[in-house]
Order: structure tokens, then sequence, then C-alpha cells
């Protein structure tokens, strides 16, 4: 996971260097009076590369996915809740022998 | 991803393997417990007996900081469900030495009478409890229980009644009512409750079962007929996995060839019954094979009437 934060960080670090450079880039051709077409190839490939980074660091940092499919077999509802707010005491239960050791101790 | 609407296969799985941990002393008590609590399932003696062990480690319990009222709450229900009143009236003595003047206490003590049988004196409690919050759903609830609990089924229709008059959508209530109708034979009340729940939540499979369930068991063509278009929707909830299902839809095609055989009706798709056929031999032939041959009878029997 800390692999992962690292990557992450660099990811973040190249994205906002080619922003920065991209700025520079138009200030540069505001001066020589050049009409700005797009930024440096050499940006974009620093933002694709920033970009696949932050992505995978996105996807390893967190532990486990939770997952979302309502048919898949882990998240099928097998049993209902057993209705605990209408539950009563006097079922068969009573005649089980009791555990005289729990106590609960003040 | 499952709301409240119960526990998933592996959730259940969990909390076995969880109760089977903690019972050999491998530890997870607290997980254990806050498991029990997420899922509302009824375990009232590993929760009593694992609760007693944290509560009575005093290492444990300052770890738990404020959570600790809440497992006083749920051991003192648990004890009052093993008949344990002694640990529950400590419990409860502990949690109204805390919190003098809560409802949530009071309505403890009301239970705690209850568990010991006595009834006018846990009525006087609730009504007194009822005077000063007069919208408190949980307390309603409990009158239902009492009177179901004393074996006045009709009182506690007629007060269930009243109560989903005002908290309609209140599915537990539903629930309850559907199977206090099923438990008096009205099955047309049971199948309007059970209308509610499917309503409400569409997406749980055991609610159309236990509906097409009821529409069967009043019979006639109808019914039955809806009945199996409710066990074909549950099966493809569940993915053809719920043997109840499958049984209900082989068993509603068999009903309809035998209740037309007299009058030539158009030609019912046979395809849903030799298919939940023989998904269902797959099953048992997966999971109980020995049982397969009296199934395959069963079946045999079925299609020839």
């Amino acid at each position: 996971m800390g692999l992962g934060f690292v990557v992450g960080i660099i990811g973040g670090f190249l994205i906002a260097h080619a922003a920065f450079s991209t700025i520079q880039y138009r200030g540069e051709l505001k001066i020589m009076e050049e009409q700005f077409t797009g930024p440096p190839f050499n940006v974009v490939i620093e933002l694709l590369v920033g970009l696949g980074l932050c992505l995978w660091a996105g996807l390893a940092v967190p532990t486990k996915f939770l997952s979302i499919l309502p048919h898949s077999d882990e998240n099928r509802v097998v049993s209902l809740p057993a209705n605990l707010d209408f539950m009563v005491f006097n079922h068969r239960g009573k005649v089980l022998p009791s555990n005289p050791d729990l106590k609960l101790k003040i | 991803m499952v709301g409240s609407g119960g526990a998933s296969a592996s959730e259940a799985a969990q909390l076995a393997r969880l109760e089977e941990q903690a019972a050999h002393g491998g530890g997870g008590a607290w997980e254990y417990l806050c498991l029990v609590r997420r899922l509302k399932a009824r375990r009232p003696e590993p929760v009593l007996r694992l609760g007693l062990s944290l509560l009575n480690d005093s290492k444990a319990r300052s770890k738990l900081g404020s959570e600790e009222w809440t497992l006083y709450e749920q051991v003192a229900i648990a004890a009052m469900d093993c008949q344990n009143i002694d640990v529950a009236k400590d419990c409860i003595g502990k949690l109204k030495k805390k919190f003098p003047e809560s409802l949530r206490v009071g309505r403890l003590e009301g239970m705690l009478l209850e568990a010991k049988g006595a009834w006018a004196e846990a009525e006087r409690a609730y009504a007194v409890l009822l005077e000063n919050n007069p919208n408190d759903q949980l307390l309603h609830k409990r009158k239902i229980a009492m009177a179901k609990a004393q074996g006045n089924t009709t009182l506690a229709v007629d007060y269930l009644n009243k109560y989903l008059e005002i908290f309609m959508a209140d599915h537990d209530a539903w629930r309850e009512l559907a199977e206090i109708y099923v438990s008096l034979l009205m099955y047309k009340q049971a199948a309007f409750c059970y209308e509610e729940l499917i309503l409400a939540q569409p997406m749980v499979a055991l609610y159309q079962i236990s509906y097409a369930d009821v529409l069967y068991t009043m019979g006639g063509m109808e019914n039955i007929q809806t009945a199996k278009k409710y066990y074909s929707s549950a099966l493809k909830l569940t993915g053809g996995k719920n043997t109840r299902a499958l049984y209900g839809a082989c068993l509603c095609s068999g009903a309809i060839n035998q209740l037309s055989k007299g009058r030539n009706k158009e030609e019912e798709s046979s395809e849903l019954q030799a298919l939940a056929a023989e998904v269902l031999t797959k099953e048992y032939k997966r999971q109980a094979p020995a049982k397969v041959p009296i199934v395959t009878e069963m079946l045999k029997t079925m299609k020839l009437s």
C-alpha cells in the first residue's frame, strides 16, 4: 500500500508539472505572437504517463473492492433477519437448563 | 450491499466461522458480536457467553469505550432469551445507573417483565412509557409481541393493523402480520400483506416465494398460475439456486396440468417444468446424492398425472 501511495504522488506531481509546463509554453508563445495549437509533444507524453500512474494508484491503494452485482453468489440474500422487534421470550427454550456459571460480575 | 434485506450466503458463512473461532477461544468475540448486531441474527447462547466474557474482563471492557453500553443491552436481551433473568437484571441495573431517564432502558425493563411472565406489570410499564412517547415504534411493537406471546392472536392482529395504519412503511410489521395470518389460515389477507412486501422490496426473492406458497395453498387455476409466475420470478432473482422455488415451479406445472386435464386448454409451454425438473435433479445429485431416486420418482409421477 505504501508503494501505491508513492506511485500516486508521483503521478499527481507529473500531472501538475505538465500543467505548469503548458502554462509556461503558452507564455512563450504569447511573446512570439503565435497561435496556441496544443501543448508540446513531450508534455502530452508526460500527461499520459501521469494519468497511467494515478489510475494504477487509484486501483491499488484501497484494499478490497466490494462486489456490487446483485446476483453474484456473495450478494444473494439467503435468509431474512429474525424480526427481532417482535421477539417473544416464552418459547420452548425455557425448559433448557440454563448455565448457572454465567453471571455478571459487578 | 444487502441493506435491511437479510444475510447473504457469504455473511452467514462468516458468522458461522466467527462463532466457531470464538467458541474455541480463538478471539474475535467483539467482531462476532458486532456482526450479529449488524445482521440482526438471533443467537442468544453464543452472544450471552461471549458478551459476558467480555464484560467480566475489566481490561476488555475499558477497551470498548462507549460501545460498552450497547454491549450491555445486547447481553441483556440475549440473557432474557436464554431465560437467565439474573444476568438480564444486572445488566439493566447498570444501564439504569448510567442512563436514568432513558426510554431505551425503560423499554428493556418492560421486556424484562415480559420475560419473567409478569404480563400485567409489563402492560402497565409500557402504558406509562407510551403516555410520554406516543409515537415510539418499538413500544407499539412490544405491545403486539406481548399479545402474541400470551396467545391472544386476534388482539395481536388488531394492534398490528392499527400500527400499520400509522406506520405503513414498516416491512417487519407487514411480515409479522403475514405470518400471523398464515398461522390463522387467513390466506387472502396474508397474500395482501405479502403483496405489500413485494412492492416495497421487489428484489428480495424470499417474499415472492412466500407469496407464491400462499397462492398455491389457496388453490384454484388462477392462483396457481400466478404462483407459477412468482416462483419463476424468484428463480430469476436467485439464479436458479433456490430449491424451494424449483420445487414450487414443478408442483405448479403439475397442478396446472392436472386441473386442465378435463378442459382442452391451450398447450402451456412445458419448458419450465422440464428445465426446473432437470435443475432440481442436478442440485440433488450435487448435494444429497442419496435422495436422488426419491426426487426422480416424484417428478415422474407429476409428469404423468
